[in-house]
Order: structure tokens, then sequence, then C-alpha cells
């Protein structure tokens, strides 16, 4: 591993993490404002919004160090006939704006509501479109350990398992700056906030179960698919053993533990706090583990071949 | 002009010298590091004590032989098919070459040639590649491993012509399959020779070309 591919470990987990916290973003502002109006869900929602460009322009300036020569990074997108990673480029790029411009409208409040919850809509199906783009980046059939359907899965997985607790978190951050500054809608901010990491903590438990599922079959697969795939599982549990279990204990607790502890510390008033310190942890841990887990996507790559 | 450059590949000959790999290092001054042709030995089997004499360890099956491999010039060029920027392109005569002008140092075509074929420079940032010395063959001159070669085990021209006087073998171990790109390839085999896929043997000098 050098600084390229760490590079390319923070760009992918980035990219992945926005698009997941627009997602859950979204679902989370839709349901405030059935339940609170537009007002109270704005509130609860616009810091979190904006805390999610930076993230996408740290992406970007991350994908910048993968490249020996960036001076010829705008070519990077000429071939969107064949290269799935031009494809990739071309979408990551397209979503970054369609971030930045709606998160600045809706910021000041620009443009009418319907016109915003299109752009929101557009960048919210860009950004699925650019995670199933980005695993077919590494879909290539001479490098078995990728070409499985288990890497769109944890691609999905890591966007909506880090976006989850990225909005967790920001949620409890904003909330305990409303408490401070603006008191008198704190109660309907804590209810929202506390529903929101309530369906925040269910949608972690289902993503830790969607890459517990695909890990094993993962490894069986590569069992049974050639001579390289084996060799990737020999490295999984034989040199990387330490990295793997430590990745799925960390998981584990993060996104398990962790996620039934804010559950049921979110269910009624007057733990905020607490619900603080336990959303933070979790997301740290979840961002350790799936850092750990995208390191050894590319440690354990065995291509095909000489 | 040839519609697909090849190279020929006399297995049976190759004593695996690597004068090929030395001449080609010298002409395009490649660093130590970078090794646009390498030669793998490829062999098995393994060494059994004799029951009587036990410090007498006897053959079992062993075998080796020498394969000298560059760019394959595929006719399906995975490399070209995954580069980002068309720096990685296949002229009319089917030579793949980099232009290095273009060249983002992405290194995707590494991660997807079967071939270790792109190099990747660190000190240009960009990726480098076997050109089959096409200044040399501008000037009417053989590439530079083609002549090195003191078995005359490397031969190159037009791929039909090769498969027509050679047969059509393409992939023997330790090389992958063909399928994944169809290179531009003839090999005579060695006596000891394993199709790809029907390997029971292993690279014994990888380190050394990596």
């Amino acid at each position: 591993m050098n600084t390229r591919e760490w590079a390319l470990i923070a760009f992918t987990i980035l990219n992945q993490m926005a698009v997941g916290s627009f997602l859950v973003l979204g679902i989370v502002h839709a349901y405030a404002m059935r339940k609170k109006g537009m007002q109270q869900a704005d509130q609860l929602s616009d810091m979190a919004l904006v805390s999610i460009v930076p993230v996408v322009g740290l992406a970007l300036i991350a994908s910048l160090f993968h490249l020996g020569n960036p001076i010829n990074a705008p070519r990077a997108i000429a071939n969107l006939g064949t290269s799935w990673l031009s494809r990739e480029i071309l979408l990551d790029l397209i979503f970054a704006a369609l971030a930045l411009v709606f998160a600045f409208m809706q910021w000041r409040k620009i443009g009418s509501f319907s016109l915003r919850n299109i752009i929101a809509w557009i960048a919210a199906i860009e950004g699925l479109g650019l995670i199933y783009v980005m695993s077919n980046a590494y879909m290539l059939e001479t490098e078995p350990s990728w070409n499985t359907l288990a890497t769109p899965a944890t691609f999905y997985a890591t966007a909506f398992l880090l976006g989850s607790l990225a909005m967790g978190a920001a949620f409890v951050a904003n909330y305990a700056y409303v408490q401070k500054h603006n008191p008198g809608c704190a109660s309907e901010q804590c209810e929202l906030m506390r529903d929101a990491v309530r369906g925040i903590s269910i949608s972690t438990l289902v993503f830790l179960g969607v890459e517990f599922v695909t890990l094993p079959l993962y490894l069986a697969t590569l069992s049974s698919a050639g001579q390289a795939a084996q060799s990737s599982l020999l490295l999984t549990i034989g040199p990387f053993s330490t990295v793997f279990v430590l990745r799925l204990v960390l998981g584990f607790l993060g996104a398990g533990v962790f996620g039934i502890f804010l559950y049921r510390n979110a269910a009624s008033a007057g733990h905020e706090k607490t619900l603080g310190y336990l959303v933070y942890a979790a997301f740290a841990l979840v961002l350790v583990a799936e850092v750990l887990g995208r390191f050894l996507f590319y440690a354990t790559r065995v291509r095909i071949g000489i | 002009m040839a519609k697909q450059l090849a190279f020929h590949i006399d297995n049976s000959a190759c004593i695996g010298c690597k004068a090929c790999q030395i001449a080609c290092q010298d002409k395009n001054e490649l660093p130590p590091q970078i090794l646009w042709r390498r030669v793998f030995q490829y062999g098995g089997g393994n060494w059994v004590s004799d029951p009587s004499i036990p410090i007498l360890y006897r053959a079992n099956g062993v075998y080796s032989y020498s394969v000298s491999v560059a760019c394959m010039h595929c006719q399906n060029p995975i490399c070209v098919t995954v580069c980002p920027t068309k720096a990685m392109h296949k002229r009319d005569d089917g030579v793949v070459l980099v232009d290095q002008t273009k060249c983002v140092g992405c290194r995707y075509c590494e991660w997807a040639c079967p071939y270790g074929a792109p190099h990747f420079d660190q000190t240009s940032g960009v990726m480098t590649k076997c050109t089959f010395c096409e200044d040399l063959l501008a000037q009417g001159e053989n590439p530079a491993c083609v002549d090195a070669c003191p078995m005359r085990a490397i031969d190159y021209g037009e791929l039909e012509d090769l498969r027509q006087k050679y047969g059509d073998i393409d992939a023997i171990e330790p090389l992958p399959l063909d399928r994944y790109t169809h290179p531009s390839v003839v090999i005579t085999p060695n006596k000891h020779a394993q199709l790809s896929g029907t390997g029971t043997g292993k690279i014994q000098n990888l380190l050394e070309e990596l």
C-alpha cells in the first residue's frame, strides 16, 4: 500500500459516504416535513446538508493524489465509450455539482420548494448511479477478487452505513447548536432528532446485516473462482487476518452494539447527551471498520495472469 | 502494412538466458525496475529420497522451461478498453502504444492487463510499455529482442502468417488463458510446456521478474 492506494480508499469511502448521507438526509427531511412542517424540517437538516459538500470536495481532491500525472486529469473523461473509469469520474463530477448547487439553494432558500425538490431527486438518483458505476470500474474480468457481486453490495452498504451514522452525528451536533442558540424550538427539534436517530439506528443494523451476509458468501466465492481468487482468499485469512477480524469486530461494535443502544436511548427524551456520545462513537467505529475493509479490498487484490 | 503485428516465441529453443530482456532494457533505456520484456522460468515436480540411499534424492517429474513475455499487442487489448484518457491506443498495424502526453498515470491499465505489460514510471508519473520497437521497424530493422536472441527463438511478423507457419498456440503456463484479451502471439511449445489452465508447476523466478 502506498499514497496512491490510500488516495483511492479516501476517494471511494468519502464519495460513498456523501451519496449515502444525501439519501438518508432526503428521507429524514421528508419525514420531518410531514410531521412538523417545512421550517422545522429545514432546521433539522440544513446544516447537515451543507456539511456534505466539503466531503464530496475532499473526495475529489483525494482522487488527484492517486494520479501519477494529475496535469492530464481533465482528459480522464475522454473514453466514456468503453472505460468505466471515465464514466465513474464523469458521474462523480455531476454528483458533486448537483450536491453543491442543491445545498447552496437550500441553504439560501433560492428557488421554489418544488424546484429544489426536483434537483434533490436528480442528485439522489445520480448518486445511486454513481455507486453502481463505481463498482463496475472495479469489476474487471482479470481481477477475480473484485469481479463479484460483493463489490456493488459492499459499496452500497458502505454508503448507507456511513451515510446514516454521519447524518446521525450531524443531527445530534445540530441539536446541540439549536438548543444553545434557539431554545424556542428545541423541544420540537428534540423530538425530530430522536426520531431521526432511531430510524438511523435501524438502517445501520440493516446494512450491517447486508455486510455480514455478503462477506461469508464473498469468501466462499473466492475459494472456488480459480487460482488468483484463491490467492486473494489466502491473503485475507492469512497475512491480513488481523485486519479482517478487526474490521468485523469494529463494524459489529459500531453498527450493531452501538446501534441497539442508539435505538433504545432515542426512544424517550432526556438522553440527548448520551445519544450524542453514542452516535459519535458509532460513527468513528464504523468509519474505521469501513476504511479497514476498503484497505483489504485493495490489499488482497490478485490479478489473473503474470 | 501489417494488419496485426505479432511475436513468435519458439519456446522449444529458448534457454532462458534473458538476452532479449537485456537488449530491450538497453535499447529502450529502461531503469532496472521497469521490465518491458520478462522471462519467466516455469517448473514443477519434486525430489524424492532414495529408499536405499536416503541422502540421494532422485528427480520425480521435475521439469522447467522459460517463457519470454512482453506486451502481446492483443487483438482485444483490455488496457485500451479501460484507459480513461485514450492514451492507450492500438495502431492500424495492431501495435498497442501509450501516448504519454495523454496519460494521467492512474495505473488502471496495470490492474487490467493479465500480462503485466504496462509499467508505471515513477519518475515521469505515466505508463510505459513495449513499443514493438516501432522506431526500429520504421527504419526496416528488427525489434531489439528479436536480434538479440542467441537461439533465434523470437520472430515477428503478420499474425496470420505466423499462425500458418507455426500453429495457433497462444497460451502456455504461466500465461493466462487467451480469452481475456486474445493475445497476438504464436508459441512453439517446449516439450515440457503445459497449456494455460492445466499447469502443475509455478513460476520459479517470480521475484526476479516483478
